[in-house]
């Protein structure tokens, strides 16, 4: 099956035009920091969603319930009676799987492990870089639409086979070592839209420290110089101050 | 008086000295009993056996000479002048008529029984307390021979009140002991109590005082100030780790708001002010690195995560870093290259453990020159596993060895970091009860991260 095409937006995704008013992705931001939910709010509108900033704990959750999201940014820390983690224990338990990020100053493993238990899908520690956090959200709502198992993945004239595990380009076969074959997975399964380094070296890697390098850099060069031969078309880009992107068309230009 | 009480029995030197009184009481007086009875009642024996005897001659005298005879046999041993304080002695003819004898008798004890019986009877004149045995003679008349217990009761009670005075003044000094054990004990503890009150008030260096006494107390004083040792010194660890974060945090920081004013404060803000706020960007976003990084040291120093703590192979971690790093040598030019010992597991955190092994490798890749080659081996020995990393770099002078493993500390400045890898990696041998071992390998550095050896047998 080939992944649906899905309207992209600003520099974040691959090819310019803007979404129409119904598709727009509904976002839910309970932040009590205005001044941080509004920076979270502004980013994602310029990306083309419609994003609601909510402080109190108990409202939120109202809203949570009752109206549909496409994503969830929660802080963990809200003033009040009702924190981040019971809000996520409790959409939970109705039943609500809208893909959560949790928020928080709270870096300890035991912390986000806490959270990840609570129920959220991507666990995000403050301070943060927006282009981080827009990518990932990016990352959860693709990944809660696509859920059917991918057979294959093609992107221009790079296929790369799911089960055989083999990719080729023009029919040109080009081998890969495993964990190259799962960056270059990884990266087709978010193509159109920038992945970060972190977010490779947790999925790719399953580490989830921050080694002193950018080791990660030299893992795209070298799968780069294999996928992308001189005088063929470039699939994958970087994406600057943000990471990588895997698209037909190049990353596009800012707004 | 109540509230004394209490306050004497809530201690427990009191209390323990009272019941170690209560138990010597208690000896005593079985002592005592034991020997009352022992004293007393050996005598009273004694005297019935003479009793029976002079019984058993008198009646045998009878039996030879006739009661005449007898009375006057008697008559001379009550005018002889022995015993004649105690001793009794009667006749009866067999009419009931007293022939002899120094007892006023009443009627009622003249029947003749076995045994010998305790009456109060009329000797000499004098009411007394007497043991008698009165026996049936061959002539129809009864004997009764006896002694005047006066003297043994008096014995008696004297020994029992000697007794009773020895147990209440054993009771005394039991409970006079009692008292001053607790003082003692109350003194000793008390020293000890006004040190932990003074650091309670804030004076750290105050120590528990050391008597001469190589007692208990002592040792317990002596195991306290140790404490209190590694207490004072973990604290001055923690101002000083506190001193060089808040030196290392806040030069940043004074740099991006220096540069900021200046180019809020210039002449040509347009082209200034950008190029601050990109720095300010990149200072922030590393002063962001460094926060992690000594979060997630004082997380492996807090000791939390050896909850997660489970078999890991270090050849798997091994294996998997190196694969994280080979582009990364490959493009540099380096020689990277490995030998793996059969399975040598370890029990610990596996995401720890690899972070740990790319700081070393890192480390290794950073410092050695383009062409050089860095070896990276496992190794199994009964007790410990090793990964150790080894490169032909310029190595670590022995005298820095001792201090690259603490926060901050840097001996190449030129080369971009924060010198924070190694002090992780110390912090994260240490939290699986390892070592980070670092030695010359003449040129360059072997790093050798020993961890216990987890035996799945």
């Amino acid at each position: 099956m080939l992944l649906p095409a899905r309207a992209p937006r600003a520099r974040y995704y691959a090819d310019g035009g803007g979404p129409t008013a119904d598709a727009m992705q509904r976002c839910l931001i309970i932040e009590d920091d205005a001044e941080n939910a509004g920076y979270i709010a502004e980013g994602l509108r310029e990306l083309g969603w419609q994003a609601v900033g909510c402080g109190d704990g108990l409202d939120a959750l109202g809203r949570a319930t009752r109206e549909s999201w496409d994503v969830i940014v929660l802080d963990r820390m809200l003033p009040g009676e009702v924190d981040g983690l019971s809000i996520l224990t409790t959409l939970r338990a109705l039943g609500q799987r809208t893909p959560v990020l949790v928020l928080s100053a709270l870096a300890a493993t035991d912390e986000r492990v806490r959270g990840l238990k609570a129920g959220c899908d991507d666990y995000l520690t403050k301070p943060f870089a927006f282009s981080e956090l827009a990518a990932r959200i990016e990352a959860l709502v693709r990944r809660a639409q696509s859920g059917e198992q991918l057979r294959e993945m093609r992107v221009a004239d790079l296929r790369v086979d799911l089960i055989s595990r083999s990719v080729e380009r023009s029919g040109r076969p080009i081998p890969l070592q495993p964990r190259e074959f799962r960056l270059l997975a990884y990266l087709l399964m978010h193509q159109g839209r920038a992945v970060t380094r972190t977010m490779l070296l947790e999925s790719v890697w399953d580490y989830r420290f921050d080694p002193q390098t950018n080791i990660i850099d030299v893992h795209i060069s070298r799968l780069r110089s294999k996928i992308d031969r001189d005088g063929e078309r470039p699939l994958i880009h970087t994406v600057r101050g943000v990471g990588y992107m895997v698209s037909a068309d190049g990353p596009g230009k800012p707004p | 008086m109540s509230v004394a009480l209490t306050r004497w029995w809530t201690s427990i030197a009191f209390r323990q000295a009272l019941i170690y009184g209560a138990l010597v009481v208690l000896t005593m007086t079985v002592l005592l009993v034991v020997f009352y009875a022992e004293t007393v009642g050996e005598w009273q024996r004694r005297i019935d056996r003479q009793i029976d005897a002079t019984t058993q001659r008198l009646v045998e005298y009878d039996a030879r000479q006739g009661m005449d005879a007898l009375a006057a046999h008697i008559n001379g041993l009550l005018g002889d002048g022995v015993d004649s304080d105690t001793e009794v002695y009667v006749l009866l003819d067999p009419a009931g008529r007293k022939v002899v004898g120094n007892l006023a008798l009443a009627p009622a004890i003249i029947a003749p029984r076995s045994g010998i019986i305790e009456r109060y009877v009329l000797r000499a004149g004098r009411p007394s307390e007497s043991r008698l045995r009165i026996t049936p003679l061959g002539g129809g008349g009864v004997l009764i021979v006896g002694r005047d217990m006066q003297d043994q009761r008096e014995l008696e009670s004297l020994i029992g009140r000697a007794s009773l005075s020895a147990a209440l003044i054993t009771l005394l000094m039991a409970v006079g002991g009692a008292l001053l054990f607790r003082r003692q004990l109350e003194h000793r503890i008390g020293a000890i109590r006004l040190t932990a009150a003074r650091i309670e008030r804030g004076d750290l260096a105050q120590r528990v005082p050391i008597s001469a006494h190589q007692d208990e107390f002592a040792r317990l004083s002596d195991d306290i100030n140790t404490m209190l040792d590694r207490i004072h010194a973990l604290m001055e660890g923690v101002r000083h780790v506190s001193n060089t974060i808040a030196h290392n945090i806040r030069t940043p920081l004074s740099r991006i708001l220096a540069r900021l004013r200046k180019a809020q404060d210039g002449r040509n803000p347009a082209t200034e002010l950008p190029a601050a706020v990109g720095a300010a960007i990149a200072e922030i976003e590393d002063l962001n690195v460094v926060f992690d990084k000594l979060l997630q040291i004082a997380e492996v120093e807090a000791g939390a995560r050896r909850q997660s703590f489970a078999p890991v192979s270090l050849n798997a971690i091994a294996v998997n870093v190196l694969e994280l790093y080979d582009a990364v040598a490959e493009a540099k030019g380096l020689k990277l290259t490995h030998a793996l010992d059969h399975e040598p597991m370890t029990c610990g955190d596996g995401d720890l453990l690899a972070n740990a092994m790319a700081n070393l490798l890192d480390n290794a890749i950073k410092y050695t020159r383009t062409g050089g080659a860095v070896h990276v081996d496992t190794r199994r020995d009964a007790a410990a596993v090793t990964i150790t990393v080894r490169d032909d770099g310029r190595g670590i002078p022995s005298s820095e060895r001792a201090r690259v493993g603490t926060r901050f500390y840097r001996l190449d400045r030129s080369v971009p970091g924060w010198g924070l890898g190694l002090a992780s990696v110390t912090a994260i041998a240490r939290l699986h009860g390892g070592r980070l071992v670092l030695e010359d390998a003449e040129p360059g550095l072997i790093a050798r991260l020993v961890l216990p050896a987890f035996d799945s047998a």
